[in-house]
């Protein structure tokens, strides 16, 4: 017991293989930045539909937002990754593959496009409709009016919420080890598959993964309550 | 068509033996993840000396991802704690670990949210201070997480799937296999998202709805 305690403590190994890890750690980082600027576009789509004037649309809308809330990461990473390459190798009629990069980007966007939506719709739906009115009173554009008034008061609103789907996409990250992309979960399993010592190992990747979003979670929280006090008052 | 019944009707044993597996591992786990939510709560809240230890493992558990957590206690725990002993208790304890620790927060804040009156006057007539826990504050607490509770429960078969990654053969290790067995994953890999899809949809409509009229019957309006 206090052999193998020591054993998962003693982090050299892990130190050894610092920069192949490192690597990883910024690999699940680009996945991360990438996928939150899909997951924030197409979820900002998937709210303004959902608060047309159209019935229609608002069902398309909530359609997308129902699939991918309730969708698991991993078999939407797996599905995007074997599955939507082949169906769209059939419709163009030529061979296609994606770069598991590109499918975990993909399938982590659209997934987190449906709890985005939802966050983008909570704060479209907050904004007192005086204020909508009163932009259009004064002759401004439809496209205008989203930029000016609605999608800022919305950005200060959702803030809080979304920070924690931000953690959450990022914990998903690790997913895409799944799929070879080269992160470091990806890493360890392939540093622990060499040197076979998965307790040092798995306990470090453990310890870097908390650290990391302990920390960015708590100080983005105390970040935005922050910029949240400065502007509102 | 045909290639939809050969893949995927044909293989219904596999898959729905899968999906028992999956609500297994799920279902324990929930369990657990309740149990051990509730006293990691009150240790924090109630505790004084366990205090630090608690909140550490609150957050540890809250900060790791579930993929981290599962191989972690796969591959780590049976050397350190000799336990667990099999791929199915390691799927079930990461995935336990990982929502206590969500369910202890979520404890926490409907125990805050109770007026202090309520438990001065439990006090007051004479309840002991175990007696005023689970007649006064509990079922409070009980109604009004009832939502989150269900939300994480939704949570679990969600990261369930991952467990397929350590062998455990869930309805994602069955539908992979078809593909290994085949190479043809667009029908069998579409129709497990959707089995997915379908099922986490249904609980939480379900979960939604019983928290709902737990509510009106007793008393709190739905939110």
């Amino acid at each position: 017991m206090s052999d193998a305690l020591r054993q998962s403590l003693d982090l050299s190994v892990f130190w050894e293989y610092r920069a192949v890890l490192l690597h990883g750690l910024a690999v699940n980082f680009y996945v991360f930045a990438a996928s939150a600027v899909v997951a924030l576009g197409i979820g900002l789509g998937a709210a303004l539909l959902r608060v047309s004037r159209l019935a229609p649309v608002r069902w398309i809308g909530t359609v997308h937002v129902e699939i991918f809330r309730n969708a698991p990461e991993y078999i939407m990473v797996v599905w995007v990754h074997f599955v939507l390459p082949l169906l769209l190798s059939l419709l163009l009629a030529r061979r296609l593959e994606f770069d598991p990069f590109v499918s975990s980007v993909i399938a982590l966007g659209f997934v987190y496009s449906g709890y985005f939506a939802e966050t983008f719709r909570a704060g479209i739906e907050a904004i007192p409709r005086a204020h909508i009115e009163a932009g259009r009173a004064c002759g401004m554009p439809e496209r205008l009016i989203l930029w000016r008034i609605v999608l800022p008061q919305v950005v200060r609103r959702m803030l809080p919420e979304s920070l924690n789907q931000f953690i959450s996409l990022f914990k998903a990250t690790t997913i895409v080890s799944l799929i070879a992309v080269p992160d470091l979960m990806y890493q360890v399993t392939m540093v622990t598959q060499q040197e076979m010592r998965p307790l040092p190992l798995y306990t470090g990747a453990a310890l870097v993964y908390f650290t990391v979003i302990f920390a960015a979670g708590t100080l983005l929280r105390a970040l935005s309550e922050r910029w949240r006090s400065k502007i509102y008052a | 068509m045909s290639n939809w019944h050969r893949l995927v009707w044909n293989q219904r044993d596999a898959l729905l033996a899968g999906l028992g597996v999956t609500i297994e591992v799920c279902a324990i786990a929930f369990a657990f993840a309740v149990v051990g939510g509730l006293v990691l709560c009150l240790l924090r809240m109630y505790v004084k000396p366990l205090r630090p230890v608690a909140i550490t493992l609150i957050e540890f558990f809250r900060a790791t991802p579930i993929l981290v957590q599962l191989l972690w206690v796969n591959y780590v725990w049976p050397s350190l704690f000799g336990f667990p002993d099999s791929f199915f208790a390691a799927a079930w304890l990461a995935l336990a670990l990982q929502s206590s620790g969500y369910l202890a927060e979520t404890f926490r804040g409907g125990i805050e949210a109770v007026p202090r009156g309520h438990r001065e006057a439990a006090y007051s007539v004479g309840l002991s201070p175990f007696a005023t826990f689970w007649r006064v504050t509990a079922p409070q607490v009980a109604l009004a997480a009832a939502p989150s509770i269900v939300n994480q429960f939704t949570v679990i078969v969600k990261s369930s799937t991952l467990v397929s990654v350590i062998t455990v053969q869930d309805l994602m290790y069955q539908s992979q296999k078809i593909v290994n067995i085949w190479y043809e994953p667009i029908e069998i890999l579409t129709a497990t998202a959707a089995i997915y899809i379908v099922v986490i949809f249904a609980v939480s409509i379900a979960g939604k709805a019983l928290a709902d009229s737990l509510r009106s019957r007793y008393g709190i309006a739905a939110a």
